[in-house]
């Protein structure tokens, strides 16, 4: 243990990691206070730059960036009432009330000592669930897999902000997209079209740049320019952080812990987090009138809440290869290109690589107080930028990042075609963060059944006989129902009330 | 391009429908129950039902709810912008990315990428001044990054670059 731990100091001890954290720090704080450009999107585009870094500095970048976007999405937020990311879209409206009282260097204080803190819960988080889980994971054979992966994609499903119909067709989509290419059971084309190009498949980060950045891009060409911050003077940020932290001591915990268990179901991250620690705050308050008058309480627990679920998210993503939301699908595609396939072995055989993980997850929350201070006093001129000096450079990074992923120029096109479907997708009322789970988990999906069913020779029986898969299976055919109960029970309640209204 | 939901939902059919008979036919692999076939199958057909609920507006309930939830604001409250065509602005930024793959090997790096940041600069409101500095300036920033910092082998074309 203490051997590994040393490794670990050793491993991430390197100029290159050190200068790789720095900078991703900065670029991750700078993008995520950008309005429009979330921290999905900043992870998306520092995938081609990891393919040239070892494998922890690699995995430095990711942690580094997608802390400091979740938290520097508050900034806009506070000062201009325009979210950076979407995990700050829950409380941009209580934040701003707080900058028109006068009390931005609270708010915005609020969000660096709460989201540094939130990270560093979900780091124990994922210190203290990641070895046991890995240690019952290892016991799992194919048809426990395959039920995961189900309870995972429909978690994904159920947690979708939208219709559970179509967001089931969106993960469905994105489990055809997977069906490309000659990996498959019987290693024939399937679904190639006689392009030799589609021969290897489609690969997860092209098709995420293109949903997550291109498909952003497409949205600013309709949408009007959100105005410049005002330039102003801050005084202290961290004063009287201290305070808060005694007085809301039990909100910030609730906010950490909520934070932890959405980030470890898959698909939902730190927006959906966010969304019901804010709403939780605020039903829990002794004072829920001052909600939306500027009041720090949700500010405290939202805030805590979403950066604890950025590293939760990586519980699942290193056990299982199941996302635990969109970033973490991004940092699962940088695993395996690392050849740090997850899975429960990798906590045996690569314990000092999942040490540095965690060292590197509290490192950059510490990081991020002195950083986001001094993001927060240069605000006012890093979003004085405009979106028509920003958005080509993104452009520039789409085509040369999915280029230089395989240095093939079909990257490319798989990047453009991903913007279109993720704008049509995302403007009809489809979740893509569905499709993109479905992308992710595909093949390990398929694997999964398919190896289930030749095990148990056609048979579905054994797919619930051995324990553990049978609670699992339980868990996914409820999550699959769940939406169907809450219909009829919607459909019954008018009818009870009418009759209740009749009787009486 | 909000398409009603009746259009995506038998888009959807017809997808899943044709993923599940593209299944079908993939052969089997010989003395295995199971092959390549199965997947695309399931998932086909399941796409395809959800399509069919999407078009018989299953589900809908759960989406008007949700609009209640207060949306990003000044994304949802955007002006209807004027112009038929104004639509079709959303489609330039793949059209350029395709525009890259034709014209990169032959024009360059350098030249294709200052003309993909001219187009998109000034189809987002830059004025020339501010456009043409850009495009002359942001390629060869990316070209250091890529080209010399992380060694992606980017086409020289017409105008290589000294390093």
């Amino acid at each position: 243990m203490l051997n590994t731990l040393i490794e670990a100091f050793r491993l991430i001890s390197t100029w290159e990691v050190i200068v790789a954290m720095l900078a991703a720090s900065v670029y991750g704080l700078v993008i995520g206070s950008l309005p429009g450009l979330s921290a999905t999107m900043a992870t998306a585009l520092l995938v081609p730059v990891t393919f040239y870094l070892s494998p922890i500095a690699a995995i430095a970048t990711i942690v580094a960036a997608s802390s400091m976007a979740i938290f520097s999405g508050d900034i806009p937020g506070a000062l201009l009432r325009i979210p950076g990311t979407p995990a700050s879209a829950a409380y941009a409206d209580e934040a701003y009330a707080m900058t028109l009282k006068g009390e931005a260097e609270l708010a915005l204080g609020a969000g660096v000592w709460f989201s540094a803190v939130g990270g560093i819960a979900g780091t124990v988080s994922l210190m203290a669930l990641a070895p046991p889980l890995a240690e019952i994971a290892l016991s799992f054979s194919t048809f426990e897999y395959f039920w995961l992966a189900f309870l995972g994609l429909m978690c994904a499903t159920l947690v979708a902000r939208s219709s559970p119909v179509k967001a089931i067709a969106g993960m469905f989509i994105g489990l055809l997209v997977s069906c490309i290419g000659i990996e498959n059971p019987g290693g024939v084309p399937r679904f190639t079209f006689g392009l030799t190009d589609l021969f290897g498949g489609i690969e997860p980060i092209p098709a995420l740049v293109g949903v997550f950045a291109v498909a952003q891009v497409m949205r600013a060409m309709l949408t009007p320019e959100p105005p410049p911050i005002p330039r102003r003077k801050f005084g202290s940020i961290m004063a009287g952080q201290w305070a808060l932290t005694k007085k809301y001591h039990w909100q910030m915990t609730r906010g950490n812990i909520i934070g932890i268990i959405i980030g470890v179901l898959p698909g939902a991250g730190a927006d959906m987090a966010a969304w019901v620690s804010y709403a939780m705050s605020k039903r829990f308050s002794k004072e829920p009138k001052k909600f939306g008058t500027g009041h720090v309480e949700g500010l405290v627990e939202a805030g805590a809440s979403n950066n604890a679920s950025i590293a939760s998210g990586w519980v699942p993503s290193l056990l299982f290869g199941i996302p635990g939301d969109t970033i973490a699908a991004i940092a699962i595609g940088v695993l395996y290109m690392k050849g740090l396939n997850p899975g429960p072995t990798l906590f045996t055989e690569k314990a000092s690589s999942m040490y540095a993980i965690y060292l590197m997850f509290i490192i950059a929350n510490i990081l991020m107080i002195p950083l986001g201070i001094a993001m927060i006093r240069l605000a006012a001129y890093v979003l004085r930028a405009p979106r028509s000096t920003v958005m080509p450079v993104i452009m520039l990074c789409c085509a040369v990042g999915s280029f230089a992923i395989g240095n093939n120029m079909f990257g490319v096109v798989t990047v453009a075609t991903f913007g279109i479907i993720g704008y049509v997708m995302e403007a009809n009322g489809y979740p893509v963060a569905a499709m993109v789970l479905g992308i992710v988990m595909g093949t390990m999906v398929e694997q999964a059944f398919v190896t289930s069913l030749i095990k148990s020779d056609g048979s579905i029986l054994p797919f619930f006989e051995r324990p553990v898969a049978a609670i699992l299976a339980a868990m996914a055919i409820g999550a699959l129902l769940w939406p169907v109960l809450v219909w009829i029970w919607r459909k019954m309640k008018p009818v009870a009330v009418a009759r209740a209204a009749s009787s009486s | 391009m909000r398409l009603p939901d009746s259009v995506t939902g038998s888009f959807l059919v017809v997808l899943g429908a044709a993923a599940a008979y593209g299944g079908w036919l993939l052969p089997p692999v010989p003395g295995q129950p199971v092959g390549p076939n199965v997947f695309p199958l399931v998932i086909g057909s399941g796409l395809a039902l959800c399509g069919l609920a999407i078009v018989f507006g299953i589900g809908h309930s759960f989406e008007e709810e949700e609009e209640l939830v207060p949306v990003e604001e000044g994304q949802a409250k955007a002006a209807p912008p004027p112009g038929r065509f104004y639509g079709l602005r959303a489609l330039l930024p793949p059209a350029l990315l395709l525009f890259y793959v034709i014209a990169a090997e032959r024009l360059g790096f350098i030249i294709t990428a200052a003309l993909i940041v001219y187009a998109t600069s000034t189809a987002l409101g830059a004025r020339w001044k501010l456009a043409l500095p850009l495009a002359a300036l942001a390629p060869i920033g990316i070209h250091l990054i890529f080209g010399k910092l992380l060694r992606v082998p980017l086409p020289a074309g017409l105008l290589p670059m000294p390093w």
